[in-house]
């Protein structure tokens, strides 16, 4: 054997050794070349009788040798029982995972949720009022009188003990500022009640928010920043709002207000009716009759209120198409909000 | 209110466009809500003469036709029409022309020849619904003579919100005050005079007004002889019925046609017809009653006010006249109404009565004393003029308080601060002005404006700055930085404790659901609560939604059932929702609460999900899910009693008990209830009142460090009676416990044959600590044997060894 001899030797084994189809075909290979008497005796031998000339590269081939070969040995046994170990291995990892989904809160929850979440960043406390309502404070309390005509566009559910169900989420606004001094900043979210035969858009039982800031100086210029702050936070960066005047009996100068379309950025489409625009809430600056009955000077301060409703923004938003359907509770309708 | 855009014009110069205009009322508080195209010819169609007219070859019934229309080339149509004939007038609509329901009209092939253009019946004009063939037109019209001269234009319709503050824009003439203020242009208003015969009417009639001032402020009549019943002209009668009015006869028809224009509600009285010759105003008597023209006899109250004769009732104020002395062929004379009536009081008679109409609308949205006069001349024109009348000179004119223009002052420097910008007296003096209100006085801080009597929303100075700010522009707001503020606030903690709820239980796997605070009252019965405690609503939609809610659990199983019923297998919904109670006293009163409903394997996970759910195991979710609520919320020394509740099966219920007072429930579902929505399954409830829990919650323990010694477990399995609770156990073991020992587990319950008739296993895991030491064996040993011994005094139980 000569030294090239040897390296193809070892070329040859490596090959062998990684190509071993079964362990008894590695074993085999195994004796034929790092065996008592396999291939590497045959090597150590022509070492031993080299010339000392040569010595130090036979050394240097014949350890090659080995640690080659019993690497592609041991890689190759390795290869060989991971494969065996896959091939009996029934384990699988595509069987559904287990663990208790989570549910959902009702989307009416989910945008009391957020329209709060972005007043109380304003500066607003969130405050609550009973549903079951006086006269007084659904109505004489907001300038309202029994026989005025504007009591007819809320018609209203009365209860025993002349109670009645509150008709908007202002009567809010009359007990916390009897209760309070000013300066006000409340958002009072809740359920309110009319006498509306329900349809895909109209519901008996539905819910507001109404917002309320009284202070020194409050002006119709705020409630117009605040309520862009407010569209820009709820429906994204783009949105802008419109007033348009209008009439309640509480606020004076009134004011309905118009987001511009989330969906089309104002473009007009089917969301907004082709408009552009869409109506979002009621609001104005308090009328000083309001602040009479609340024991509050209107020649002092100033103030501006404004009220939503929540089925409405919660179906813009979801693009739900009947408001029937967040009262139906069908578990996966719900949880896809 | 519906407003045809072609009767508005008479009044003022109109923006180019509909959108123009549109826009205009609505940013000045008029809503647009609707635009309507409604008769007249569609844009493009001409009248055409058929030159020639053949059977089409390939059709026993079609006609190909040559026709002229005017163009100079004469056109070749297929027209399918039986009356069509050579020598034919007809409405022809050329290529590219729209018919109404967005009908284009192009060139196509029908059998093989091409049609270029269409010859049209008249209800595909949208001119009425007759479609027995073509609309014969006079043969000696020219042919491409546009058809809107013949037939008249379509005219357009705004459809507009007046709000109900706005009484005085009830009308054109309002309108038209409006559109003049925002445009600069001046209103025209149309005639009002007419000439009188030498009859004066005191001579004839007479008026009383009985009652208050206040509720009649002004009555005036007129009188005409000679009138001549019969159909008003074309213009009018096409005007009415565009603003959605029927026309019937001229007289009626003048007086609605006033209404519409001017807001004035007028009434025409039979004057022969009347007992006496005159009208008295006066209140109802008891027992009275009065047929209205409608045909409804209508019982009427002293609290209502009646135009009568000498002898009766004629009409209802402000309302409805009565049938008998209305107007009919043989009238001809005529004693016709005008006045002003007390806004609440035809508010409330029309409410007693369940009635209303045009005018009652306008009447309790405010009629003035200053409209009277114009809105009675204005009839009294048109009756002159178009159903051959006369008037009689004079009239009677009850008006004992003339009203005065009030006064009213706006200071700069508040409506200023109101609305956030800067302005100065001379700009607020000629905003107030374009809308009819003149300066009465002016100075560098306030200007004092006179308000026509028609504006009775504008009494304040907040209501000056509303008009300011209307005309000025919503638009031209500054844009001023949004400020946070921080105020002393109202106590967020009650809502903040209920958001942590709701994302709890959403977090734990349950749906949220919400349902309506009112429901039927025998839904509540089936669970057994007391119905002499409900609120019941006055005046409810349906039998369906009659009662107020004083438990959210009814609804909360029947969303179960209708889960069950769309095949849902598994449903774990909460509802946090108000119920309603009648105190002691009567007065209704509400409560905040939380419930649960569980139905199918909500609890279990994976492949488990697929296992039917014993009752134990429901008990165990409903049970672990409130344990996990009052963990969460850090809610200390809340305990679970046993108890019944009649909703809840007998020995699976308990009240959920927190220092002392009962606020709620858990339990399993009576089975018979569950059956009524065809649920076969444990459900599991849950019911709570949310005060108590949310006050109770959140003041946590002080923190422990981690033991510094081990523990030891000592395993014991006990059989015992079948009957022995898992409590008992608890109970005897802590009575005979060391300090050392930290917890019992229970790990494993077993039944079988193998242990005895009416005995079933309870395997513990017993666990003990020292606070100083590592306990011996020994030691443990010796604990745990104390804890066997009164195990088995206590239960007689029988210590399984293992």
């Amino acid at each position: 054997m000569n030294l090239s001899e040897l390296e193809s030797l070892t070329t040859r084994a490596v090959a062998d050794l990684s190509a071993a189809a079964t362990p008894a075909d590695l074993e085999a290979l195994r004796i034929r070349y790092l065996g008592r008497n396999g291939a590497v005796n045959d090597a150590t031998a022509a070492l031993k009788a080299a010339p000392p000339a040569e010595k130090p590269f036979w050394g240097k081939a014949v350890n090659a040798f080995k640690s080659r070969t019993e690497k592609a040995l041991a890689d190759r046994r390795a290869a060989l029982a991971s494969a065996a170990e896959a091939a009996s291995d029934d384990f699988d990892p595509t069987l559904p995972g287990a663990w208790i989904s989570p549910g959902t809160l009702h989307p009416v929850t989910q945008l009391i949720d957020r329209t709060t979440a972005i007043f109380r960043r304003m500066g607003f406390t969130v405050a609550d009022g009973p549903d079951i309502e006086t006269e007084h404070y659904n109505f004489d309390a907001l300038n309202t009188p029994a026989d005025h005509v504007s009591r007819d566009t809320q018609d209203t559910f009365y209860l025993p003990a002349a109670r009645l169900l509150r008709t908007q989420t202002s009567a809010v606004q009359a007990r916390y500022m009897e209760a309070n001094p000013p300066p006000v900043r409340i958002v009072c979210p809740g359920r309110c009640y009319r006498r509306d035969t329900t349809d895909a858009t109209h519901s008996a039982n539905f819910h507001q928010i109404e917002g309320l800031y009284v202070d020194r100086a409050v002006s119709l210029a705020n409630l117009k920043s605040d309520i862009d702050h407010f569209a820009r936070e709820l429906m994204g960066p783009g949105v802008k709002s419109r007033f348009r005047p209008h009439f309640f009996p509480f606020t004076e100068p009134s004011v309905e207000v118009d987001f511009s379309c989330h969906m089309c950025g104002g473009k007009g489409c089917r969301v907004c009716k082709h408009s552009g625009w869409i109506e979002i809430m009621g609001a104005g600056m308090v009328d000083p009759n309001v602040f009479l009955a609340a024991g509050y000077d209107p020649d002092a301060v100033t103030g501006y209120a404004f009220g939503m409703g929540i089925e409405r923004l919660a179906m813009l938003l979801f693009g739900i198409d009947d408001i029937r359907r967040l009262y139906e509770n069908v578990v996966p309708y719900l949880s896809q909000f | 209110m519906k407003i045809p855009l072609s009767w508005l014009s008479e009044y003022v110069e109109l923006p180019a466009t509909v959108e123009e205009l549109s826009d205009l009322l609505t940013f000045s508080g008029i809503e647009v809500e609707a635009v309507e195209t409604t008769g007249g010819a569609p844009a493009g169609v001409v009248a055409a003469k058929v030159l020639t007219c053949v059977p089409h070859p390939d059709s026993d019934h079609l006609h190909v036709c040559e026709v002229d229309a005017g163009t100079g080339t004469p056109a070749t149509v297929v027209c399918g029409a039986p009356n069509v004939e050579a020598g034919g007038t007809y409405p022809f609509a050329p290529l590219g022309t729209v018919l109404p329901g967005d009908f284009k009209i192009e060139k196509r092939k029908v059998r093989g020849i091409e049609s270029f253009g269409m010859l049209c019946a008249a209800d595909e004009l949208g001119l009425s619904k007759d479609h027995s063939g073509l609309m014969v037109l006079d043969g000696a019209i020219a042919a491409g003579t546009p058809l809107s001269d013949i037939v008249g234009a379509p005219e357009t319709v705004l459809e507009v919100e007046i709000t109900p503050n706005r009484g005085d824009e009830l009308s054109l003439i309002g309108v038209a005050r409006e559109i003049s203020a925002l445009r600069g242009v001046p209103v025209r208003y149309p005639a009002i005079d007419y000439p009188v015969g030498e009859e004066n009417i005191a001579s004839a009639a007479h008026v009383a007004v009985e009652v208050d001032a206040a509720d009649c402020p002004r009555y005036t009549a007129r009188l005409l002889r000679g009138v001549k019943p019969g159909p008003s002209p074309e213009w009018m009668r096409r005007r009415l019925e565009a603003a959605g009015v029927r026309a019937i006869s001229n007289v009626v028809d003048i007086t609605n046609y006033v209404l519409l224009e001017c807001g004035q509600p007028l009434h025409a009285f039979d004057f022969d017809r009347l007992a006496g010759g005159g009208i008295r105003v006066r209140r109802a008597k008891e027992g009275e009653s009065l047929v209205t023209l409608d045909g409804v006899e209508r019982k009427l109250t002293p609290e209502m006010i009646t135009i009568c004769d000498e002898e009766k009732p004629l009409a209802v104020a402000g309302i409805m006249g009565g049938e008998e002395s209305g107007i009919n062929d043989a009238t001809s004379s005529v004693l016709l109404e005008a006045a002003t009536f007390s806004p609440s009081r035809v508010r409330a008679t029309g409410k007693a009565l369940g009635l209303s109409s045009e005018s009652s609308y306008r009447y309790v949205r405010g009629v003035t004393p200053d409209t009277v006069d114009f809105g009675a001349r204005r009839a009294m024109h048109l009756f002159c003029a178009l159903a051959g009348a006369t008037a009689c000179d004079g009239v009677l004119d009850a008006y004992p308080a003339p009203q005065e223009p009030l006064l009213v002052r706006c200071r700069r420097e508040k409506l200023e601060t109101l609305l956030g910008i800067e302005t100065t007296t001379d700009e607020m003096a000629r905003i107030f002005s374009a809308l009819g209100l003149e300066t009465a006085e002016k100075t560098g801080d306030a200007v004092v404006v006179r308000v026509p009597l028609f504006r009775t929303d504008l009494t304040r100075e907040a209501d000056l700055i509303e008009e300011f700010i209307r005309i000025y522009g919503l638009g031209r707001l500054p844009e001023v930085p949004p400020a946070a503020r921080l105020v002393p606030g109202a106590d967020d903690r009650p809502y903040t404790a209920k958001q942590r709820l709701q994302r709890l239980l959403a977090g734990a796997g349950l749906t949220e659901a919400m349902n309506y605070s009112f429901t039927a009252p025998a839904l509540l019965d089936r669970f057994g609560s007391d119905a002499a405690r409900r609120v019941q609503l006055c005046d409810p939609l349906s039998a369906e939604q009659s009662v107020l809610r004083d438990s959210l659990l009814p609804q909360l199983v029947e969303n179960l059932g209708t889960n069950v019923f769309r095949q849902v297998p598994e449903a774990a919904l909460f509802e946090t929702g108000r119920v309603f109670f009648l105190d002691k006293d009567g007065t209704p009163s509400e409560e905040d609460r939380l419930a649960v409903a569980l139905l199918g394997a909500v609890g279990a996970t994976g492949t488990a999900k697929y296992r039917a759910v014993s009752e134990e195991q429901m008990f165990a979710w409903i049970r672990g899910l409130w344990e996990t609520v009052a963990k969460t919320l850090k809610l200390r020394g809340a305990q679970l009693r046993a108890a019944e509740r009649p909703c809840v099966q007998a020995r699976r219920g308990l009240d959920i008990v927190v220092e002392g007072k009962k606020i709620g429930h858990l339990g399993l579902l009576k089975k018979s209830l569950a059956a009524e929505w065809r649920i076969r399954q444990a459900v599991g409830v849950l019911e709570v009142s949310l005060a108590p829990l949310l006050a109770a919650g959140g003041k946590g323990k002080r923190p422990v460090p981690p033991p510094a010694y081990p523990s030891v477990r000592r395993d014991v399995a006990l059989v015992v009676p079948a009957k022995t609770k898992h409590e008992d156990v608890l109970k005897a073991a802590r009575k005979a416990a060391p300090k050392e020992l930290e917890k019992i587990e229970l790990f494993d319950v077993f039944r079988g044959k193998a242990l005895g008739e009416g005995k079933k296993s309870l395997a513990y895991a017993f666990t003990y600590r020292a606070a100083d030491r590592t306990l011996t064996d020994e030691e443990t040993n010796a604990f745990q044997e104390k804890i066997n011994t009164a195990l088995v005094s206590a239960l007689g139980a029988e210590i399984r060894k293992g």
